[in-house]
């Protein structure tokens, strides 16, 4: 994406910003800017988020289907993630102009949600070796201004966070095939147990530092820049006594690299610790926001902002 | 994915045959088990921290502008590199020239399934990584608003496949005299709990895919490529679930290992030169003999001439 | 391959070589680049020293066995085949860049008033240049992409081959003056924006001002 055009000494000038561990709008290298998130915005969805980070904008909404489980994982549902680029967020998105973007956003998010340790598929296992949930994660970018990786994977788990799965009555076993019977009271319905999926966090490579959730004009300084996967942790997640809940490290899920340039190894290292750290905080933050809003919900009827807001 | 009608698709929902078999319902455990014997050797009798070695060359298409083939035992990879051409349905301006990769299964490569014809996500994904691997390394500023087309097609496939394509690649553009700042090697690794098997096969890999149940253990795979002579790091692409130490220690391992590859490659390279350079002279050779031919011819007929 | 066979070539390069320091006394040319004060290898090829006159620094470059994948760059000559010509400007074929011939062709494009350095709003396309012409012109700074623009506003550079309406294949017409050429067979006249050729192999001893000072001293002795 065409960036805005910085003369060199403007660069230079966010180049020590950065070295000095104090960027340009006053953030410091591990600092997000501010977001807005709101759950169970789409009506019709299984389970949906808006999340608006300074000017990137993503609804993701989760539809869940029923499908037969793959022969080598008879035990485990699916899932899958498509990202669609609006041509709304910018005119090059029109035609196939996102395809590539798209693209490498879903493909990070599935290698992200690869490993059972992130998010365990046995969860949507209905009958085993039958059937199984399968959950279409559709990404909607509605306004694209930078960071869309962590934009995409925050609003990924607070929609996963909000989806509810009917309960299973009955499986019947007629004659080989499967009866499902599904309760028709909406609220009959179960939660997923999301506290271990990944966040995605991007970290900007400007000098020999990387920031995390770069500005437009930082980007443009920027020649390569690494996306690290880290699982979450439970804990944030719980309403309950969490004391009982193993304290689960953060874990690498995926890491990937985007952009022309390279990097040393040794700022490499130092990129993946700041990613975690990164992560860290962020994670909490989620899970903070997510229970705070489902009590929320629960208590009074909450006002819903939609995109009014 | 759409079909495609082009082809015979074969039943949509055929299984391949060895999921009957007794290695198939083999349990995550035996399946771990397997892979390292007794005298903790893998079972191609490697060590853990041992790469298969690797064998080389280049001029392997002679349609192409540069190619190359390469071979870790049982996984087999060419690649081939063309001119620069007009980067199609392009409208913008770019300073820098584009490297367009695309990365292949034959559909017989692969021990678990059939590939299908079309690319799907898989195929995708490794010529992303791929392209993200050489731009570093190719001196684009020198064609701008055109592309190198990189082909890579994997006839073969027994584990560290990326890696493969990415030492193919980076030959096949020097042979196709493709300016670049460095030469580029790759290595792979996977991670099994506390194992780390360098350079591992299709079987290894499928083990460090499939996520123990209920234990916390690290498991993954990890390829990193690197520019040699600059030290830096072009790609890094890790799956699975690990923590930070583990990670460190395998690019450490990974870092070593593509440091090993550097003496083979540039072997080649440079047998790659010599080669060329030879059957120039030859050609400048036969041509001057030829030219000495027809003069002689020339002056023989001259001599007749004259004389009638 | 043994190694003498190796040690005959010369000294070989491959990507990413360092080749030497970077100072006044080295400087890097084609095949090579510069990086934090040191010349390093691109191509995989030979390694060439040779002595520029002016600087009397030393280029280094790397010569590779095949045809480098390059691109006609600013500043560089290329030969093309002109294509179209219509009243505002030239279409061409680009064949070779400098000395290297091109596996694919790249399209040119010569406006109107690149043509000649002298009498710019005068000038008619039709009047320098036909179809099938070979040219020479110079690499104008990029605007359009896929297009080459070039210009052909030096003596050296214009038609260097080209034959006439209605004369047989093959027969290329001799230039006569620098705006016209006539076909040796037809006699037949047209105009063309010539370029004044200098051959390699032209008889030096014709030329006393490009003598080299070597020879220069013979003589006076």
């Amino acid at each position: 994406m065409a960036g805005p055009l910085l003369s060199s000494t403007e660069k230079i000038f966010i180049l020590h910003g950065v070295q000095n561990d104090y960027r340009s709008d006053g953030r410091s290298n591990i600092d997000y800017r501010p977001m807005e998130l709101e759950t169970d915005v789409v009506s019709h969805a299984s389970g949906s988020a808006r999340l608006r980070l300074a000017n990137t904008d993503i609804l993701v909404g989760v539809k869940t289907e029923i499908d037969v489980p793959k022969p080598d994982n008879p035990g485990k549902g699916k899932i899958e993630f498509f990202v669609d680029c609006s041509a709304n967020a910018t005119p090059e998105f029109e035609g196939r102009g996102g395809e590539q973007l798209a693209n490498s956003i879903s493909n990070m998010m599935q290698r992200a949600y690869h490993t059972s340790q992130a998010f365990n598929l046995k969860q949507l296992c209905i009958f085993e070796g039958k059937q199984c949930w399968k959950l279409y994660v559709d990404i909607l970018i509605l306004e694209c201004g930078g960071n869309l990786c962590d934009a995409v994977s925050l609003a990924v788990k607070a929609a996963l966070f909000n989806t509810r799965l009917p309960f299973v009555k009955a499986a019947l076993m007629d004659g080989g095939n499967v009866d499902l019977q599904l309760s028709d009271d909406p609220y009959d319905s179960k939660q997923l147990d999301i506290g271990c999926a990944p966040l995605l966090v991007t970290l900007c490579k400007i000098g020999d530092k990387c920031v995390v959730d770069p500005s437009a004009e930082e980007e443009s300084c920027s020649v390569i820049s690494l996306v690290v996967g880290v699982t979450g942790n439970p804990k944030f997640y719980c309403t309950e006594d969490t004391t009982n809940i193993l304290n689960v490290e953060c874990k690498c899920s995926t890491i990937g690299m985007n952009g022309p340039g390279s990097v040393a190894p040794k700022t490499l290292k130092d990129a993946i610790n700041q990613g975690i750290i990164a992560a860290k905080c962020l994670d909490e933050a989620l899970g903070k926001a997510l229970l705070r809003e489902r009590q929320e919900t629960i208590v009074m009827k909450k006002h819903s902002y939609g995109f009014l807001k | 994915m759409p079909l495609d009608f082009r082809r015979f698709n074969g039943p949509e929902d055929s299984v391949s045959y060895t999921r009957f078999t007794q290695d198939f319902l083999k349990s995550y455990d035996e399946l771990h088990n397997e892979l390292i014997n007794k005298s903790n050797l893998r079972k191609d009798g490697r060590a853990l921290d041992e790469a298969r070695s690797m064998f080389a060359r280049t001029d392997m298409i002679s349609q192409a502008k540069g190619s190359a083939y390469v071979e870790l035992k049982k996984t087999k990879v060419v690649c081939s590199v063309f001119d620069p051409r007009e980067i199609p349905h392009q409208n913008e301006f770019s300073q820098l020239g584009q490297i367009f990769c695309e990365v292949k299964f034959a559909p017989f490569s692969c021990s678990r399934q059939r590939r299908p014809a079309a690319p799907d996500a898989e195929d995708k994904s490794l010529s992303v990584a791929l392209r993200q691997a050489l731009e570093p390394a190719v001196c684009r500023h020198l064609f701008p608003n055109y592309q190198i087309d990189v082909f890579v097609y994997i006839i073969e496939h027994d584990g560290a496949c990326l890696a493969a394509a990415i030492n193919a690649a980076g030959l096949a553009l020097a042979d196709a005299a493709v300016p670049m700042y460095d030469i580029i090697t790759a290595s792979s690794i996977a991670i099994i709990g506390d194992k780390m098997f360098v350079d591992p096969t299709e079987e290894e890999e499928h083990v460090a895919m499939i996520s123990p149940d209920s234990e916390n253990v690290n498991h993954g795979i990890i390829t990193m490529s690197m520019l040699s002579e600059l030290k830096q790091v072009s790609d890094f692409i890790q799956i699975g679930s690990m923590d930070t130490d583990c990670v460190i220690k395998a690019m450490d391992i990974l870092e070593k290992e593509c440091a090993k590859l550097i003496p083979n490659i540039q072997q080649v390279l440079v047998m790659n030169v010599v080669q060329n350079i030879e059957q120039q002279k030859k050609l400048e050779e036969e041509a001057k003999e030829r030219e000495a031919a027809l003069n002689a011819k020339l002056e023989e007929w001259k001599t007749l001439l004259n004389a009638g | 391959m043994t190694p003498e066979k190796v040690k005959e070539v010369g000294k070989i390069c491959i990507p990413g070589m360092r080749l030497s320091l970077l100072n006044k006394e080295y400087i890097s040319g084609p095949g090579t680049y510069e990086l934090k004060g040191y010349i390093y290898a691109t191509l995989a090829g030979v390694l060439k020293m040779e002595e520029d006159d002016k600087t009397k620094a030393t280029i280094i470059s790397v010569e590779s066995p095949r045809t480098p994948s390059v691109l006609p760059k600013t500043g560089d000559v290329v030969t093309a085949k002109v294509t179209v010509v219509n009243s505002r400007l030239v279409q061409c074929i680009i064949l070779c860049v400098g000395p290297s011939v091109l596996v694919r062709p790249y399209k040119g494009i010569l406006k109107k008033e690149d043509i000649k350095s002298t009498d710019k709003d005068r000038i008619d396309p039709y009047k320098c240049f036909r179809p099938g012409d070979v040219i020479l012109a110079r690499v104008l700074p990029m605007t359009e992409i896929h297009w080459y623009h070039l210009s052909t506003a030096e003596n050296e550079l214009g038609v260097v081959i080209a034959t006439a309406a209605g004369s047989p294949q093959g027969v290329s017409m001799v230039p006569i003056s620098w705006s016209e050429m006539q076909c040796p067979k037809t006699l037949v006249k047209e105009p063309r924006k010539v370029a004044r050729v200098i051959p390699e192999n032209i008889n030096q001893e014709l030329f006393p001002v490009h003598n080299n000072p070597e020879e220069k001293e013979k003589e006076t002795k």
